[in-house]
């Protein structure tokens, strides 16, 4: 520092332009504050940054495939689903940005502007009170210090600005929202849906909500977007903007106000902690090609780096008054971390709808959401699961032997093959204290942060959740006459969900959580955090819809008490 | 890297392979830049000959047309392990062997119908050794996987939409693109 230190102000800076970051720029920007947006990636611009995106298959030099020397140097990249040619310029590789894997864990990112919301799934749930009443409930983790009413208006404004495709469904543990039209179920869908609904009480299909503008309204007109055209190519960025990132929505959005400062390639060394003032005073940065060290300063700071790294800026920003890290006095800081546990699918065929198929791209499935343990506990384990229901049909050739009759099978019409289903289930994890992200002693990233340690791992109550999801939809596949019903468990190493939370809790007592019901530090009011790492339960929800709402809220909250002075 | 010159330049260069004439390619070099494995003018002719006898050229196009086996090197040099690379290249010089053996000469002079017996006598398992074996088997899915995902293909038989519009959850059965 010292010498090339230069002095900049702001009113707010936001760390991290992502699924949350992106709100905390709009919110502050759009109510006149001067915000500096930091991130430690590179600019992707909406539409311009998309080298890929009208790209056609037969353009891709190895057909999507990534090639073996790339998949050998970055092995954990490598299993996520998305990191594929035609996506893999927005994902961080293994080599460029390491972390020490006490326990193994796939830790996938994408370090750019808009972060993973270029390349995230884009489902989009609501929680209930049987997700935020479940840790008091159930007597794990610490109580959660909000409802669902608290977070409620604030899921409503988010989603009518993001746009979500939804049913009104009607069901309690599933609150209904702002929805833009749903897309249609298939035959085996609707079938499935009526058979699980007539014979288990509480259990339901739906159309599983997503982040697709299935009919703009004038909010989306103005953002610049336009309908969703069912390419279902979403990773590679939209060119008609019909799914919600940053890039497309907020962090234009707030462009346009000219109050957002936009830094790429700043990495965030730590938050800067004034011991006499007794409280933060700014953001310590390093410039990522120049290695110049410079510090901004602003009245109030939110974290949204994504869970690790807002976990990792809090623990390496050491002051007198906090030597373990930012706010954390009781040593909690980067414990009770927790994910969504991914590893259990069921696969099966239906050989009814012989007539029938679907036609085009839909970007959702069905999606049934947790019934286990919801009214009452039922179960040898904690919690219970949700589930995706997808369908569909592919056509079959014989593609045996070669020559003239292996020529004709290949241009001839193709058969379709009998309709596939599947299941995939997302498991609520229990945060414990063992599962913690903590700093390495020794080894540091060359811009001097120490890097991350990871040392989260399933339990036997994952275990038990994976029987009971194989016994019970096993159960429902047969009783819809669906046949070779394939259980699998991928094994997978935790992260490979891309939904880790926690490390920085919210929680009513600053003795067992870091953050207050407002998602400020309890020892450090100017310093929010709405990211994954606030969560204190994981839920069975995708999470990023309840990071949009917490930022929007927290947000809102901070200009109220930066307006009365209070921070 | 910039895909789309990438496949361009690789028409390109199968294109310029084909006016040269085919006694020449004996100690010619491979038409392609590979950076893993060591492939010369005449084992590409070979390969060539091997993936127009798997899909041949009738009144549609054939693997020929699409340049399936300067795909299939391309795909063997950047995305096979080592030692599936090694027994790519160890099963194509047993190929020409067991092709000597077979029809007492080498597969590209061969005819087309006694190209095509070779490939069945493989495909019936018949005393196939197990590099032979497997090189077809890799070679026959490449070519496959050039042919079906070229652009002739795409859009010509399958009829693929990058932007398909709308969704349906349940139309009657019709002959239809499924990969779109």
């Amino acid at each position: 520092m010292g010498d090339n230190k230069q002095a900049t102000s702001f009113d707010a800076i936001v760390i991290g332009s992502g699924m949350s970051g992106g709100w905390a720029a709009k919110e502050f920007c759009e109510k006149g504050l001067k915000t500096l947006v930091l991130e430690r990636g590179r600019d992707v611009v909406h539409l311009k940054d998309y080298p890929t995106t009208n790209m056609m298959p037969w353009e891709f030099k190895h057909r999507g495939e990534i090639p073996y020397e790339i998949q050998k140097e970055n092995p954990v990249v490598s299993r996520c689903y998305a990191f594929r040619e035609d996506a893999a310029h927005f994902f961080v590789k293994d080599t460029e940005h390491p972390y020490v894997e006490n326990k193994p864990f796939d830790w996938i990112r994408g370090y750019q502007v808009g972060g993973k919301s270029i390349m995230w799934a884009r489902q989009t749930q609501r929680w209930s009170d049987f997700d935020f009443e479940g840790p008091a409930r159930d007597g794990f983790a610490v109580d959660w210090p909000i409802r669902y009413k608290d977070l409620a208006p604030w899921y409503s404004y988010v989603e009518k600005f993001a746009g979500i495709s939804g049913n009104k469904d009607g069901l309690p543990n599933l609150p209904d929202g702002e929805f833009l039209p749903p897309l249609e179920l298939s035959c085996v869908e609707n079938y499935f849906k009526e058979i699980v609904e007539k014979n288990y009480k509480g259990r339901n299909v739906i159309y599983a909500r997503c982040a697709h503008l299935t009919a703009p309204q004038p909010v989306h007109l103005e953002q610049g977007r336009g309908q969703c055209q069912n390419r279902n190519l979403c990773q590679r960025g939209c060119p008609f903007g019909g799914y919600y990132n940053s890039n497309s929505t907020t962090i234009p959005w707030a462009q346009r106000t000219g109050n957002m400062t936009l830094r790429p390639f700043s990495v965030v060394h730590s938050i800067i902690y004034d011991d006499e003032k007794g409280k933060a005073v700014g953001a310590h940065v390093i410039d990522s090609k120049t290695k110049e060290s410079i510090e901004y300063y602003a009245p109030v700071i939110f974290v949204n780096a994504g869970a690790i790294n807002t976990n990792l800026v809090l623990l390496n920003s050491i002051s007198k008054c906090f030597p373990n890290g930012l706010g954390n006095e009781n040593g909690l800081l980067g414990k009770y971390f927790a994910f969504h546990n991914y590893r259990a699918r069921i696969s099966a065929q239906y050989d009814g709808f012989k007539d029938s198929t679907t036609e085009g791209g839909r970007p959702t499935s069905a999606y049934i959401p947790r019934f286990r343990n919801l009214h009452k506990q039922e179960t040898d384990f904690l919690r219970g699961y949700a589930c995706t229901f997808g369908s569909g049909r592919r056509p079959i050739r014989n593609m045996d032997g070669s020559g003239e009759s292996l020529k004709k099978n290949l241009i001839s019409k193709p058969e379709l093959g009998a309709w596939g289903v599947g299941s995939q289930m997302m498991g609520e994890t229990i945060p414990k204290e063992t599962n913690h992200v903590s700093l390495d002693a020794n080894q540091k990233d060359e811009w001097g942060i120490p890097l991350i340690k990871l040392s989260v791992d399933y339990d036997d109550n994952d275990e038990k959740m994976i029987k009971d999801f194989f016994e019970q939809y096993t159960e429902m596949f047969t009783k819809a006459g669906f046949t070779d019903i394939k259980p699998s468990d991928s094994k997978q190493a935790p992260g490979l969900d891309i939904h880790e939370m926690g490390g920085v809790r919210m929680g009513n007592d600053p003795t067992t959580s870091l953050l207050n019901k407002w998602n400020q530090l309890h020892n450090c009011k100017n310093v929010f955090v709405t990211d994954g790492a606030c969560m204190t339960s994981t839920s069975t929800q995708n999470p990023s819809l309840t990071y949009m709402a917490m930022t929007a809220r927290a947000a809102d909250y901070a200009i109220s008490q930066l307006k009365k002075g209070e921070l | 890297m910039d895909r789309r010159l990438s496949i361009k330049t690789l028409f390109i260069i199968s294109a310029g392979a084909a006016l040269l004439p085919s006694c020449s390619q004996n100690d010619a070099k491979s038409s392609l830049s590979l950076k893993n494995i060591r492939i010369d003018g005449k084992e590409e002719t070979l390969l060539a000959a091997i993936s127009k006898t798997i899909i041949p050229k009738t009144s549609t196009p054939g693997a020929g047309d699409v340049s399936a086996h300067l795909f299939a090197l391309m795909m063997v040099d950047d995305c096979y392990p080592p030692d599936a690379q090694d027994k790519f290249l160890k099963g194509m010089n047993e190929f020409e062997d067991f092709s000597k053996k077979k029809l007492n000469k080498s597969f590209v002079k061969s005819t087309s119908a006694e190209r095509e017996e070779l490939l069945q006598s493989i495909e019936d398992k018949k005393e196939i050794p197990g590099n032979v074996a497997s090189f077809y088997n890799s070679m026959r899915r490449l070519t496959l996987q050039a042919y079906t995902t070229s652009e002739y293909y795409l859009t010509q038989v399958q009829g693929y939409k990058l932007v398909p519009g709308k969704f349906q959850g349940c139309v009657p059965v019709k002959w239809q693109a499924k990969y779109g």
